[in-house]
């Protein structure tokens, strides 16, 4: 099997991530699909390092992790206070903003 | 074996890294003195100490600019110390003062536009039984913006004091400080995963700082999961192209990907996939183009002094990026993929003008011009020539100059519930009063590009360089976007100074010091950078990007 | 060097399986649902870290990505909209359709761009030395810059958290007993205090009810001058308040009265 496949797999799953963040309309699961994206990252960041021999990808795979669980502390607080406010977390709600 | 071959095993330069070191560190302190302080000192101290930090970061870099220094890459090669990077961090620096002025300011409203609980503020008032306050009632926040406490004309100091200070969110001072140093790190990054934490380093801040505004919360929430949600979408395609990049020249460093897209190790399709995923990453930060849909809504709903932060700021550090990745990693494949880019310049050209000219309030209106703009520094960037780069740098100091003074100018303009952001609010008003007016005409045909301003300079620089380099048809679409877009600044300005005022329309505030201060500063510069623009000029064509 | 069979096997049982958790969680209606979807998603892309000799990496996945960020989703969700389920209303005409094609090129391109790669030889010699150690090496040689600046990320998201859900008000400054007493006293009872207390035979703590003097008359300054039966009262038609005809006007009056004693003793 070549370690292609992994690559293959990252993408699609990335694909499908980008999809569920265009399609869904409920703020969490929008940032959900968001992680989803980053693990398809990871998954090619880690079969990139097994390509190339050197454990770089494997370190910026812990980075990304890190980076994600910053990200989800404040974009999980910024949802919890715009449901405090409005009572929904559907991104079809915030809608006062336009011309 | 010690620290000091440690160190030199890592290559730490602490003079070259003062100022980061300097921003960084005094975000920390910053966070304990939120810590220790009591809570009615902590808005002076946190203003004092910011500032200071800001300043003595920015002498930091002056000292090292005029040393004679040479370019440096640090901490083993994940940071570049040269001359573009010190213009990009004195520019960021420079920005900051009249940002954290700005922030810091409540003369305009009571309390500030960060007031910690603007419900409590508002009884406090009550009780002291300031008659010319309303007080709406609490509880849920009804419609758009309405549930504000307004205050109509009136200076803060100047009416009865309430009983005890009204407390403001001081954590914003240790936010903009981390921002601010993850701009720094982000223009001079010398890696991609450097860049990608140092984006979000400075991203993350301000996704906070957005929803802040409580007076308005509705708005300022809503911009705040907008700008939240997209960007964390966006830093995902950054990431993928960061991770193609890396399976691609087996390094994540600038310069080896320059290395190995010259030999033909592999073919090039992740090279320029990765490529494209970055660039959509690096294009919403700068807000360029299609992918700017986050711009005027944030803009809009942001605290206005953010809005000036993140409109000068972020698009320096962004646009420096930009400028490092296609010069450093990227400059020898250039004939390749520029065309595309030449696409993306076109279309935020245009859909910055067309769209900006539909506008009915005046941020949003500044945030489509910002969209605009940027298509213009985009061409700079195109051309990867010494010209291209002096010319986008000079462009990112006068652009951030006078957006910051125009936000400043627009948070004034006030009628009953908050900022008159509708332009109809603007009727008028040179006779309401002359000062706002002529200030913030001046900053609008800066932004035009009409000669003695430093708009007009920038322009001129930038363009030059693309007809330098060969991109006629990209210069004369920006010429003809320039003159479209010179209509909507003149509609404001017109409006301004040949319609009557509404007998209900907004009143101008009197600034406090601190935002008279940013405001001066922003339109002091724009005079200045349009009639003696050649140190800065100079300064910016310095040197180039060390790989 | 190769993949090896048993690489294969879990590569095409994981592989799967993770496909499954992301197409799960785009199409299920339920939020929570989603996330669980997610959960199984990233617990196949931990084996799979492990299967491609990063171990360290895939425990981090199962411990921190599963383990803590997504429970921190799965416990917002709780708080947060666990009822709510997207509606299949499409707001914008059209665009689930132009995601799903975006989505469809999107994945062409990648897998166009990566395909491009196939039959790259892995590298002939994998990382020497321990997993943990080079990856610990690397952080704090060749990434330190980026791992101190996750520290500035991290201190962000901690305060950030605190300025966003701390919906503290600032403390009212505490009310004294003597306070308390002072304010009540001079609330809608003035001159006689609060209610009666325990063991006191009251019919009615009203203040349409009057007091009695110990000889059973009634006190005259008990009697409110606002109060229309106690008014009357005072001009000595105290019979007249038994009148059929005034029964419900006065059971009003003083209902009215005694709310209003109660809210303004309990300020």
């Amino acid at each position: 099997m070549s370690p292609t496949n992994y690559l293959l797999l990252s993408a699609l799953l990335f694909s499908i991530g980008t999809v569920g963040v265009l399609v869904r309309r409920n703020a969490i699961v929008v940032f959900m699909c968001v992680e989803l994206m980053l693990n398809a990252v990871n998954l090619s960041l880690v079969t990139f390092s097994r390509i190339n021999g050197s454990l770089d990808g494997q370190v910026m795979a812990f980075f990304v992790m890190v980076v994600a669980a910053a990200e989800v502390v404040v974009g999980l607080s910024i949802i919890m206070a715009i449901f405090r406010t409005r009572r929904t977390a559907s991104v079809d709600d915030a809608n006062l903003l336009k011309y | 074996m010690g620290s000091q071959s440690f160190s030199d095993a890592l290559g730490v330069d602490y003079g070259a890294l003062a100022p980061l070191l300097i921003v960084l560190g005094g975000a920390c302190v910053s966070v304990l003195l939120e810590a220790v302080l009591p809570r009615v000192r902590r808005r002076s101290v946190q203003l004092v100490f910011s500032l200071a930090v800001v300043v003595v970061a920015l002498a930091a870099v002056i000292i090292r600019a005029t040393s004679g220094a040479g370019d440096v890459v640090v901490l083993a090669g994940s940071l570049s110390v040269d001359a573009p990077g010190l213009f990009l961090w004195g520019t960021l620096l420079a920005l900051a003062v009249p940002s954290v002025l700005m922030l810091a300011d409540r003369s305009v409203e009571p309390g500030g536009v960060f007031v910690a609980d603007p419900e409590a503020l508002a009884e406090a008032q009550e009780r002291v039984g300031a008659g010319s306050l309303r007080s709406t009632s609490s509880g849920l926040p009804s419609g758009t913006g309405t549930d504000t406490h307004g205050v109509v004309g009136r200076r803060g100091g100047a009416g009865p004091e309430p009983t005890t200070p009204p407390e403001m969110h001081t954590e914003i001072f240790p936010f903009v400080l981390f921002a601010l140093g993850g701009m720094l790190a982000f223009s001079a990054a010398n890696d991609l995963l450097t860049m990608f934490v140092a984006l979000e380093v400075l991203s993350l801040p301000l996704y906070l700082l957005c929803g802040l505004a409580r007076r308005r919360r509705l708005l300022s929430q809503e911009a705040a999961v907008k700008y939240f949600l997209l960007g964390a979408f966006a830093s995902a395609f950054f990431l993928y192209g960061v991770a193609l990049l890396y399976g691609y020249a087996g390094s994540v460093r600038l310069a080896d990907i320059a290395a190995s897209a010259a030999g033909p190790l592999r073919s090039d399709a992740l090279l320029f996939a990765g490529l494209a995923l970055l660039v959509v990453g690096l294009m919403f930060k700068a807000s360029v183009g299609p992918f700017h849909t986050w711009t005027p809504d944030v803009y809009q709903g942001a605290p206005t002094p953010v809005t000036a932060f993140m409109a000068a700021c972020t698009k320096v550090a962004a646009f420096g990026a930009i400028l490092r990745v296609f010069t450093v990693a990227f400059g020898t494949t250039a004939l390749e993929w520029r065309g595309v880019l030449w696409a993306v310049a076109i279309a935020s050209m245009v859909i910055g003008t067309v769209l900006g000219i539909t506008q009915t309030d005046l941020k949003r209106m500044v945030a489509y011009s910002s969209v605009a703009h940027a298509g213009f520094i985009l061409i700079g960037c195109l051309a990867i020539t010494p010209a291209g780069l002096s010319g986008t740098l000079f462009y990112l100091l006068a652009y951030g100059f006078t957006t910051i003074a125009i936000l400043g100018l627009v948070s004034l303009v006030r009628s009953g519930d908050g900022e008159a952001g509708h332009l109809s609010g603007y009727a008028g008003l040179a006779q309401r009063s002359p000062v706002v007016a002529a200030a913030l005409s001046f900053c609008l045909l800066a932004l035009a590009g009409v000669p003695l301003t430093s708009g007009f300079t920038a322009k001129f620089a930038v363009f030059s360089a693309g007809l330098a380099d060969g991109m006629a048809p990209l210069v004369i679409v920006g010429l003809v976007c320039s003159a479209i877009a010179a209509f909507f600044y003149l509609r404001v300005i017109v409006l301004m100074y040949f319609s009557d005022p509404a007998p209900d329309g907004p009143t101008v505030s009197l600034p406090g010091p601190m935002t008279t201060v940013a405001i001066t500063l922003g339109v002091a510069v724009t005079l200045l950078l349009g009639v003696l623009p050649t140190a800065a000029l100079e300064w910016a064509g310095a040197g180039t990007f060390l790989g | 060097m190769t993949t090896t069979i048993g690489e294969a096997i879990g590569f095409w049982i994981l592989g799967p399986v993770a496909l499954a958790g992301g197409l799960g969680m785009v199409f299920s209606r339920n939020a929570v649902h989603s996330a669980l979807w997610l959960v199984l998603t990233m617990l196949s892309l931990g084996v799979i870290y492990m299967l491609q000799a990063a171990p360290f990496l895939g425990f981090t996945q199962i411990i921190v990505y599963t383990g803590a960020i997504m429970m921190l989703f799965v416990f917002v969700l709780m708080m947060v909209g666990r009822d709510a389920s997207d509606s299949v209303v499409e707001v914008l005409r059209g665009q689930r359709v132009a995601a799903a094609v975006l989505g469809i090129g999107l994945a062409g391109l990648m897998i166009g761009a990566v395909a491009q790669s196939v039959g790259v030889p892995l590298a002939a010699g994998a990382p020497s030395g321990s997993n943990v150690g080079g990856l610990g090496l690397l952080v704090f040689q060749r990434y330190l810059l980026a791992f101190e600046l996750t520290s500035a990320l991290i201190i962000t998201g901690a305060v950030g958290a605190m300025v966003y859900t701390f919906a503290g008000r600032a403390k009212s400054k505490a009310i004294t007993q003597k306070e308390r007493v002072a304010e009540r006293l001079r609330g809608p009872l003035e001159k006689f205090g609060s209610r009666s207390g325990p063991g006191v035979f009251a019919t009615a703590d009203s203040v349409a009810t009057p007091a009695l003097l110990p000889d059973g008359s009634v006190a005259p300054e008990s009697l409110s001058a606002i109060i229309e039966a106690t008014a009357r009262e005072r001009l000595g038609h105290a019979t007249e308040l038994s009148r059929p005809g005034d029964e419900h006007d006065t059971a009003a009056h003083s209902h009215h009265a005694e709310r209003g004693e109660i809210q303004g003793s309990q300020t």
